[in-house]
């Protein structure tokens, strides 16, 4: 495991971050959680950022999904300016270059979990049987292949998690933001999780950019950094054991 | 999955609460439909015909006219067919079976009422056998269990019997209206037998009906009428059937205005019902809003999908209503006089979609409003 440089000196990056600012609140009350923050993450890495409660990493995390605007900066993936786009240009940049893992998987519970994974297809121009295609093909990847037809309510925390996975990558996208994906998961589900991520990543190349609590989930990515005051710094050993 | 099955899936994730909204929507068509089949049948002036007029006394409704002014009124170039009544209301039976015999020329009030009364030849024949036969209406016919050839007493209130007896008359036979909202509780009677029969006001009549010539103006012709007779002893007043039946009806109740109130106070509780309980079951997923607008929905569509679940529990709920409103006008009789007809219809459900717009206005609205990363703390 090699420590993060949160720069990479002549590597464009494919994750870029200058001069980010962000704050919660308002008036007197409000918090600065980065100020001035600057990140590069190359195509095809593996990242994890770990840090203490309240450090920014799921703002953090929020803001590369283009879902919290910034207060000052410049965020830009794969050439796509955030800062620069409007809500509904962000919601059609996710359909096509995102995928979001959560902790608590967030999938609908009346839908089955094909249904669950075939939802972000319902935006793109696709046939029906194009769709089940997909869907068929990534739950293969997930190992449920046999779980199309179940509703979430039916499945184990891990398999609701190997759902969320499928339901990320069914777009293709070539980035994926996890948020604690393995947070609400025993040490075998954890396990099961983070080695699909790793595949994707190795063999489909996906750039992962993870979040996490669990060490050993930080384990799992090729770089790990540590965000705490607004600041990212290599993870260290004592955090990485 | 399409997005319509997606609508599906999440109307029906309680399928009860979606029951009783529809339910209450329904309730609340069928309380619309009823007042408005209320109003648009025989009851109301649902079956007046627009371009047919009524002349009556300027002086008022209940003062005679002429006989004689049929003649001149027959006689203008715009006038396709005059029919004098002399209406006889009195009771039948007991005091609270009131009744009414229209005194016409059955001829000329055949040709008046041409496609709203089916007075054939062969029925109208069966009034030349005695003066005193009486043709009448289905829903009296019904409503009183009379039967052909049974002999009737009417104690007049006005129009008395030179002989001081009430007025007796045999029934030749029933007459149907077109439609449903053709008013069929009267009967009609041969004036020539009336008028040589009644103690006063011989050779006096209550108004006339009046249609136009096909492309004549109804308003023009009912000004040209009036100016007629402006300068004589009995000047009139002329106007549309339908005026007419308004202005009478309104002189029992302002059923419109009644039949208004109901149902806004109905409408008004079911939008808010509706608006409060849809906005609670949007607020209840809000995470999941929050997941769509995170896979790349735009707010737009998601505003679009709350529409459509409001839009389908109203089209759903209205649409029952307004079918039970229509089996509940079918079974009421000719005596109640319910009539749906289509435009009515076609009126009550664009009431229905604008009432949907406005009940998912709130829950539409705040879907719009949520932001995605608020909207993902709320699991």
């Amino acid at each position: 495991m090699t420590p993060f440089p949160p720069s990479l000196p002549g590597s464009p990056g494919f994750i870029r971050l200058d001069g980010v600012s962000k704050s919660h609140g308002r008036g007197a009350g409000r918090v600065a959680i980065f100020s001035n923050l600057s990140l590069e993450i190359p195509r095809g890495d593996f990242v994890a950022i770990m840090g203490p409660s309240g450090s920014g990493k799921s703002t953090l995390l929020n803001i590369l999904a283009g879902l919290d605007p910034v207060d000052a900066g410049r965020v830009a993936i794969d050439g796509c300016d955030l800062s620069a786009m409007g809500e509904d240009a962000r919601a059609a940049w996710r359909t096509t270059t995102l995928g979001i893992i959560f902790q608590f998987y967030n999938l609908m519970p009346m839908l089955t979990a094909a249904e669950n994974v075939e939802l972000p297809l319902l935006l793109r121009p696709l046939s029906g049987r194009e769709r089940r295609e997909r869907v068929a093909t990534v739950l293969d990847l997930v190992g449920l292949g046999g779980w199309a037809r179940h509703h979430p309510r039916e499945m184990s925390g891990g398999q609701r998690q190997r759902v969320g996975i499928a339901r990320a990558i069914v777009t293709d996208p070539a980035l994926l933001l996890c948020d604690e994906p393995t947070g609400d998961l025993d040490r075998r589900s954890a396990g099961e999780a983070l080695d699909i991520l790793g595949r994707l990543n190795r063999e489909l190349g996906k750039t992962i950019v993870m979040v996490t609590h669990d060490p050993a989930a930080a384990r799992s990515a090729r770089h790990v950094l540590h965000l705490d005051k607004g600041a990212f710094s290599p993870a260290g050993p004592e955090v990485l054991s | 999955m399409t997005l319509l099955r997606l609508i599906g899936r999440n109307l029906w994730r309680k399928p009860a609460r979606t029951l009783l909204m529809m339910l209450s929507v329904a309730i609340a068509f069928l309380v619309h439909g009823l007042g408005q089949g209320f109003l648009a049948g025989s009851q109301g002036s649902g079956g007046a015909e627009a371009g047919r007029l009524v002349v009556q006394s300027r002086n008022g409704r209940g003062q005679p006219l002429p006989h004689a002014d049929a003649a001149r009124v027959a006689a203008m170039p715009e006038v396709a067919a005059v029919a004098a009544s002399a209406r006889i209301r009195g009771y039948v039976g007991t005091e609270r079976t009131v009744a009414v015999a229209s005194a016409v020329d059955p001829n000329a009030m055949a040709a008046v009422m041409a496609g709203d009364l089916d007075l054939t030849p062969a029925l109208l024949a069966q009034l030349d056998g005695a003066r005193d036969r009486v043709l009448v209406g289905r829903s009296l016919m019904e409503a009183q269990g009379w039967r052909a050839g049974q002999r009737i007493a009417l104690t007049p209130f006005q129009i008395a019997r030179a002989d001081g007896a009430p007025w007796s008359f045999e029934i030749a036979g029933v007459f149907e209206g077109a439609r449903p909202e053709i008013d069929t509780h009267f009967m009609i009677a041969r004036y020539d037998y009336v008028n040589a029969a009644r103690a006063h006001g011989r050779d006096s009549i209550d108004g006339l009906m009046v249609v136009p010539h096909p492309g004549v103006p109804p308003a023009a012709l009912a000004a040209r009428i009036d100016a007629l007779f402006a300068s004589s002893p009995a000047p009139t007043r002329t106007q549309s059937e339908k005026a007419f039946l308004d202005a009478l009806i309104r002189e029992i109740a302002d059923f419109r205005l009644v039949v208004t109130l109901v149902t806004s106070a109905s409408f008004a509780a079911i939008l808010m019902i509706v608006a409060n309980t849809m906005a609670f079951a949007v607020r209840e997923r809000s995470f999941e809003i929050g997941v769509l607008k995170v896979l790349g929905f735009p707010a737009r569509l998601i505003v679009g999908l709350v529409l459509c679940e409001t839009l389908f529990i109203f089209v759903t709920g209205g649409g029952i209503g307004l079918a039970l409103a229509r089996v509940a006008a079918l079974l009421a009789g000719p005596e109640l006089g319910l009539a749906l007809p289509p435009p009515v219809v076609a009126r009550a459900f664009l009431l229905l979609i604008a009432l949907a717009l406005l009940a998912g206005l709130v829950p539409a609205g705040f879907a719009l409003r949520m932001t995605t990363a608020n909207a993902l703390r709320f699991r």
